[in-house]
């Protein structure tokens, strides 16, 4: 564009202007609201500052923050998270259980997770007719939506209680699911062709729900008479006799089954995106040497899809970490060090919500609850870059093995 | 796996998929079923605690009745037989709500037509029998003409509610605002007149009061403006219970809490949701929009560029208590501190803008959201072909008449996908709101005949907040739940209801694209 010349008409100049002012306006509130957003990080890191000068806030130090410290009345050093009142008057700020029932609480989660998401993914990318799978992308995606706050209610008030009740039963079905699903295949290989073609493993996530629910009713024929034939009739109390287990009603197994629940779809979508990403030529590559599919998957999709897989998983745990509402209403928030996976636990997310309202602006306690935002939000962010590098990566990568067809 | 592959020592080649298959597949159906699960759990509770049910006459073997609705079943803790959950109600007269009957202490179950349901302000349900009903003056009324007449009362009591509640919004409030502001007036006595009426009203609902009588025998005199409603589910045929499952599904929508967030309608955590995603995304779409087409249209497409792509699009990926958190930091004590120490001076210490209010929350939600916004209209400017953008510079357009009559008129369902993804996302966040400006009970919805009858300084009502508060801050809470699944139900409902028309959009869209870039 060549600077306005004199001959050119007025209303040219005009319109030229009025664009030169709009691009400006344009990268102007462009780069501004992007500033706003990247300021999160900037005002984080400026209110934490303080903390660490030993004049702002005494007895606050890294030493303090992270390591056990001795205390007055108990014999081993401790870590104690007591915001407000501390046994000897004073309060005590040790990050550490909270930043363990953070790890534990989404450690939890995934080990639900990962493995429903990356079935539910290797089963969709491989046997899973288009059509089908059309639907089922948009299914999870709802899951998806599901607000934290409406699982947090199902998983603090009804999961827990009914757990509590039927402990029996969860083992059972835990015991069943494995086993029944393997006998659905071999009842399935033993039918006559016809049927077989009734009833395609293809569609087999429809048609196995059924069967599903049959193994349920059978687990709960089964739990009572399991815990009476093996833990004296009542499990809960066997854990705590002989395993020395205490059972909290809320506790670290009901986050985990509530949050991997609502990781699911994230870690799903990534995965099952990464997996049918793979150039077509491989997999059929791999099918024409008399592979079955599922071998195709393990030793030839996997291995070229790994790096997506792995992401999906980064970015579930991402997802995990920073959760709140779920673990806030399914976790009792004692802020407790025990790897006992049946007892409470309280994470840093849930801190904040809980302890930040009340927190006066300025003091030690406010600055340490931000300290705990700014960690939350470095390891989001982190994760998710990180994950976002690995996708990138393996996109190339398809490229130069011939595109996804 | 060998057993799968190998049959009578010669390698054949594999028919099946092998066990794990079949666990992959069991996967998916489990998602599915769960999903299925809490849904259905959602639907059956949140509509089903809205159904009239009969409610039982119990006679036990030791003679002792009670009357009430039965809830659950369980074994008994000793492991020999079943006890049966009754919701008894009549909590001024038995103390409890509840009552748990072992099945075999039942000697006879009745569903009588005369018992009555009553839904008071205080105490909750009454479930006994009518007695009489005493008017202010004139005889008793006993017996089926005390029902009729309860019915009849029950209907002006609440065209009398309707007509206080209606004087107080629209004449009291402002009048007494008003006095706030201009000190005395002409207003004091328009206050005054219209406090009369609210008080003749008032009294006008008081002085009748009903006669009751429980099942076990206790008598109770109970003041009619206290009733809220009157049934006799056993005497009601299927077409009527569902009349009144319709008034009272209405009811739930339509009214305010009561008792504590236990009971009552979820109207204002309605209205304060609908309003502060409405305001949030009249927020985010167009600075969403702009930091799209800055970053897709105006800037250098350099390595600078594609990190701060990475970047936004990983902060959609920040949890959203860090965003509450700033909100907290920046908004309510940085600028709302500010705000009131320049033009609020003389109502400090209390503060006006330095406290969460309805801006402070949709402003903090704009944020969270924004990355969703800008990264889906990205999407839909980058799927545009350039050559649409090139024949628009070829014809002699601007930029700016190249990007607002060509390239923001394609991209259009992209942006709608990102703000319609944006709402469903902010609309069930809770966390940040708990920081900067939701509140337990807001009485007073943030909108009125008040100048500048929009509040942005107010607090609000959401429904996330109302399911969290009504779960963990109530009394009762086994009698808050089936509350809570109605208003856990709603909230879903109305996500879905977004998170569909997106999909929806996106379908639309890609479709649309599809024949465009073919040609």
């Amino acid at each position: 564009m060549k600077p306005s010349a004199p001959n050119l008409p007025m209303r040219q100049r005009l319109r030229q202007g009025r664009d030169r002012l709009a691009t400006a306006l344009i990268t102007a509130g462009g780069i501004g609201v992007i500033a706003a957003v990247m300021g999160i990080a900037v005002f984080l890191v400026v209110e934490v500052m303080p903390l660490f000068w030993p004049a702002q806030s005494p007895g606050v130090g890294l030493e303090t923050l992270w390591l056990p410290q001795d205390l007055a009345g108990l014999e081993a050093p401790a870590y104690r998270w007591q915001p407000t009142l501390g046994d000897d008057g004073g309060p005590l700020f040790s990050l550490t259980p909270l930043a363990w029932g953070t790890l534990e609480a989404a450690a939890w989660s995934l080990v639900i997770a990962v493995p429903l998401a990356l079935g539910a993914a290797a089963h969709s990318a491989l046997f899973m007719p288009r059509r089908l799978r059309a639907r089922l992308r948009p299914t999870l995606e709802l899951m998806e939506a599901l607000p934290g706050v409406v699982i947090g209610f199902v998983a603090g008030l009804v999961l827990a209680p009914w757990l509590e009740r039927h402990l029996g039963l969860a083992l059972a079905l835990l015991l069943l699911l494995p086993p029944g699903l393997l006998l659905a295949g071999g009842l399935w290989r033993q039918l006559p062709a016809r049927l077989q073609q009734r009833l395609p493993l293809g569609w087999a996530a429809l048609w196995l729900m059924p069967w599903l629910v049959m193994t349920w009713l059978l687990a709960h024929w089964l739990g009572p008479r399991l815990e009476s034939l093996w833990f004296g009739g009542d499990l809960r109390s066997w854990l705590e006799i002989t395993l020395g287990l205490d059972y909290a009603n809320r506790n670290a197994v009901i986050v985990g089954m509530a949050m991997g629940f609502a990781v699911v779809p994230s870690i799903y979508a990534l995965a099952e995106d990464a997996l049918s990403g793979v150039p077509r030529s491989l997999a059929e590559g791999a099918q024409a040497l008399g592979a079955t599919r599922w071998q195709t998957l393990w030793r030839v999709m996997l291995p070229a899809a790994s790096p997506g897989v792995l992401s999906a998983v980064m970015i579930g745990a991402g997802r995990a970490v920073g959760e709140t509402m779920i673990v806030l209403m399914a976790s009792g928030n004692t802020a407790l060090m025990t790897a006992n996976p049946l007892d409470g636990l309280r994470s840093l997310a849930a801190s904040i919500a809980i302890e930040l309202p009340e927190a006066a602006p300025g003091g030690t306690h406010y600055r340490l609850l931000l300290l705990a935002a700014l960690l939350l939000f470095a390891f989001t962010f982190l994760v998710n870059t990180l994950a976002e590098v690995v996708r990138t990566r393996l996109r190339r990568r398809y490229r130069r093995l011939g595109g996804p067809s | 796996m060998r057993w799968w592959r190998r049959e009578s020592g010669r390698a054949r080649l594999p028919r099946g998929e092998g066990p794990w298959a079949w666990l992959s597949a069991g996967s998916v159906s489990l998602s599915l079923l769960l999903l299925a699960l809490l849904l259905g759990l959602l639907v059956s509770r949140g509509l089903g605690h809205f159904w009239s049910a009969d409610v039982a006459l119990v006679t036990l073997q030791d003679g002792r009745q009670l009357a009430g609705r039965a809830v659950r079943e369980a074994p008994l803790p000793g492991g020999s037989g079943r006890e049966r959950l009754y919701r008894t109600g009549n909590r001024d007269l038995d103390g409890a709500i509840w009552d748990w009957v072992a099945l075999t202490a039942i000697r006879d179950v009745d569903y009588p037509q005369e018992l009555v349901v009553l839904e008071r302000r205080r105490w909750s349900e009454f479930i006994g029998r009518l007695v009489a009903l005493a008017p202010e003056a004139g005889p008793r009324l006993e017996g089926e003409a005390a029902w009729s007449a309860l019915e009849e009362r029950l209907l002006e009591l609440e065209a009398r509610r309707e007509a206080i509640r209606e004087l107080r919004e629209q004449t009291i409030l402002p009048l007494v605002r008003r006095l706030e502001r201009e000190g005395e007036s002409e207003a004091t006595q328009a206050l005054a007149m219209a406090e009369a009426r609210v008080a003749e009203l008032r009294a006008s609902l008081a002085g009748a009061s009903l006669v009751l009588e429980s099942v076990s025998g206790k008598r109770l005199i109970q003041p009619l403006e206290e009733v809220v409603r009157a049934r006799r589910p056993n005497a009601m045929t299927a077409f009527d219970k569902l009349v009144a499952w319709g008034q009272d599904v209405w009811r739930f929508l339509s009214e305010g809490p009561r008792a504590a967030n236990t009971a009552g309608g979820v109207w204002p955590a309605i209205f304060g949701t609908i309003l502060m995603v409405m305001l949030m995304s009249l927020l985010v779409t167009p600075f969403g929009v702009l930091a799209a087409v800055y970053l897709n249209e105006v800037a250098h497409q350099g390595r600078l560029t594609r990190l701060v792509r990475i970047g936004v699009r990983n902060l959609a990926g920040v949890p959203s208590i860090v965003y509450g958190v700033f909100g907290l930091g920046v908004f309510v004590y940085g600028i709302g501190g500010r705000l009131d120490s320049w033009f609020f001076e003389a109502s400090l210490p209390s503060p006006t803008f330095g406290t969460g209010g309805l801006l402070w929350a949709s402003l903090t939600l704009a944020l969270l959201t924004l990355p969703v916004v800008i990264v889906a209209t990205e999407e839909g400017l980058a799927r545009i072909p350039h050559r649409q953008r090139e024949g628009a510079l070829a014809l002699g357009a601007t930029r700016l008449e190249m990007l607002t009559r060509v390239v923001l008129p394609m991209a259009t369902p992209a942006m709608l996908t990102g703000v319609i993804l944006a709402v469903a996302r902010a609309a069930g966040e809770v966390a940040p709101l708990m920081l900067v400006g939701v509140a337990k009970l807001a009485p007073q919805v943030p909108v009125d005949g008040d100048f500048p009858f929009l509040h942005l300084e107010r607090k609000f009502m959401h429904l996330g907040y109302h399911i969290f508060d009504a779960a963990f801050h109530g009394g009762d809470v086994q009698a808050a739940m089936p509350l809570i699944y109605a208003t856990a139900l709603l909230l879903v409902l109305v996500i879905l209801m977004l998170n569909l028309t997106a999909i929806f959009l996106r379908h639309h869209l890609r479709s649309r694209h599809g024949t465009l870039s073919s040609y």
